[in-house]
């Protein structure tokens, strides 16, 4: 197997119980963040008070869209191109939406209001031949 | 806060230009504006300018100070505005508080852009800081990807259909053969634009806006100033500009909170209900609206968030002809972005020559009959808002 490289860093984590992303929460009024945040950014939260959480691994797809065409740099794909699903996806029990690709055989056969579950897995290799993992969603 | 008048009107066609360099597609659009309003160069009190991220400005957004480098170095204030795609309508709210404020009896607002080619990226940083840098790096989703997303959704929501989308681009080429400054000026059938290619799925090329080269200029001034000039002046009624909420469920980087209800722009939604709420007019009240259509979606969309019509209408409306120039809900009667291109940050003041020619009775063949009041909208990356009414 290639060598391994994280999109980016202290977005996701390999936990025993599984793949998870790494947010906060703000203590005050709940409100979620991915990527964690600083502060709360709610308006009517009168102590910001943010604390770093696990999200995920269940949600819903709000959404779907297929990357038709290969984005420029610093996109990471597979070569050559193929197209690829992103999804909006609701992890209903941490009240966050997150973007994320979609790992499926067929992108365009996806349809919104399906169950999602998170996985970490390669977007496609970077030029050191190393494959780029980030946070993707697998129908089910 | 004193009242402010639209006095000078002026564009260089959009389009795309290798040939030219952006300081001359600029002077075309402030000469044409000075020449409108009858305002020599020396009378210019200040200039607010949209900072363009693909040219000019020495690099630094400082395009305003271009300008006055090559209209005349008269040591007058420059504002240089950034604010993604809305800048240009940034900088025409800055120029509108100058007058209204009182600081400045006459104002020029200017927006000039050569785009590079091809599908830009949203994202002009390697920086994991940014979100819209992180989206790129860790999903992939460039700008027609996100407007797939929302398309979508309102597909699943209200049944839209592919039919309906394409006949949103059909309508806005149905009006922009007839302006002579747009860029995509033929006509297109439903087949043509079903026919096109897949870009996003559902979004298909003739139902997204391209990158263009254009500019565009605004002159302001007080009541007292317009009253020497003319007998019919247009008013600014209102300029608003807001930024998004953290929780109205568009995640401009990789996540956000959902609100109850439905979701949308908020920023547009908060800009546009305060520019509509200074100028004293509700949404049903406008004769007619400049609106961002980046896709066909927003065309759709927009005028329901805003309570121009109600939430699912706007398919009917469209298919009825309501959204023409003659109908009861007419939408970008310019041709909007669809026809022009983007030139990003100079969008917001073609839409603000749009609505001054219309409620001048000037637009030709594309005219709103009788329009009165207009309204102009721009949203930006970085989840910048702005919208500003204008009467006659």
């Amino acid at each position: 197997m290639a060598d391994a490289t994280p999109a980016a860093a202290n977005l996701f984590v390999e936990t025993a119980e599984g793949p998870r992303l790494l947010g906060s929460r703000c203590a005050t009024c709940q409100a979620p963040y991915f990527p964690s945040s600083a502060a709360c950014h709610n308006p009517d939260c009168n102590h910001s008070d943010t604390q770093p959480v696990h999200f995920g691994p269940h949600g819903k797809l709000w959404s779907v869209t297929v990357q038709g065409y290969p984005p420029p740099p610093p996109v990471v794909a597979a070569d050559p191109y193929r197209p690829y699903a992103v999804g909006l996806v609701d992890l209903e029990a941490d009240g966050i939406r997150v973007i994320g690709r979609l790992l499926v055989e067929d992108p365009d056969s996806v349809t919104p209001g399906g169950p999602v579950e998170l996985v970490l897995a390669p977007l496609g290799q970077d030029a050191e031949g190393r494959d780029v993992v980030s946070w993707q969603f697998k129908l089910g | 806060m004193s009242d402010v008048a639209v006095l000078g009107l002026g564009m260089h066609p959009w389009g795309k230009f290798p040939d030219k360099n952006l300081n001359s597609i600029c002077r075309v659009a402030v000469e044409a504006a000075l020449a409108d309003a009858d305002v020599k160069w020396n009378e210019v009190g200040a200039v607010a300018a949209a900072s363009s991220r693909f040219s000019g400005g020495k690099g630094w957004g400082l395009n305003g100070n271009d300008i006055v480098e090559d209209m005349g170095s008269t040591g007058l204030p420059v504002y240089n505005l950034s604010a993604g795609c809305a800048a240009g309508a940034n900088a025409f709210n800055v120029g509108h508080m100058m007058v209204a404020s009182g600081a400045h009896d006459v104002v020029l607002v200017v927006g000039g852009e050569k785009m590079p080619k091809g599908f830009i990226q949203t994202s002009g940083l390697d920086d994991e800081t940014d979100p819209e840098y992180l989206r790129q790096r860790c999903v992939g989703l460039p700008g027609p990807g996100f407007w797939a997303l929302l398309t979508r959704q309102r597909m699943e929501e209200y049944g839209t259909s592919h039919e309906d989308l394409a006949a949103v681009a059909v309508k806005a080429h149905t009006v922009g053969t007839h302006n002579e400054n747009a860029r995509f000026r033929q006509l297109f059938s439903l087949e043509d634009v079903l026919n096109s290619n897949m870009v996003s799925d559902p979004l298909r090329l003739y139902e997204i806006c391209p990158v263009s080269d254009g500019a565009a200029a605004v002159v302001l001034c007080s009541a007292e100033y317009a009253r020497k000039k003319t007998t019919k002046p247009i008013w600014a009624a209102s300029s608003a500009v807001a930024t998004a909420r953290f929780d109205d469920g568009l995640p401009r980087g990789l996540g956000c909170v959902p609100s109850p209800g439905r979701t949308h722009h908020s920023e547009a939604r908060i800009s546009v209900g305060k520019a509509l709420d200074a100028a004293g007019v509700g949404p049903k009240d406008l004769d007619f609206v400049e609106l961002q259509d980046n896709t066909v979606y927003y065309e759709l969309a927009f005028p329901e968030e805003w309570g121009m019509c109600e939430p699912g209408e706007s398919e009917s409306l469209l298919h009825a002809g309501e959204t023409l120039p003659t109908g009861r809900m007419p939408i970008n009667p310019s041709g909007g972005f669809l026809c022009f291109g983007e030139a990003t940050t100079a969008q917001g003041l073609f839409q603000i020559c749009e609505v001054g020619w219309q409620l001048r009775g000037e637009a030709g063949e594309r005219q709103v009959p009788d329009a009165r009041i207009g309204m102009a909208q721009s949203i930006g990356l970085g989840g910048n808002g702005t919208a500003a009414v204008l009467k006659r």
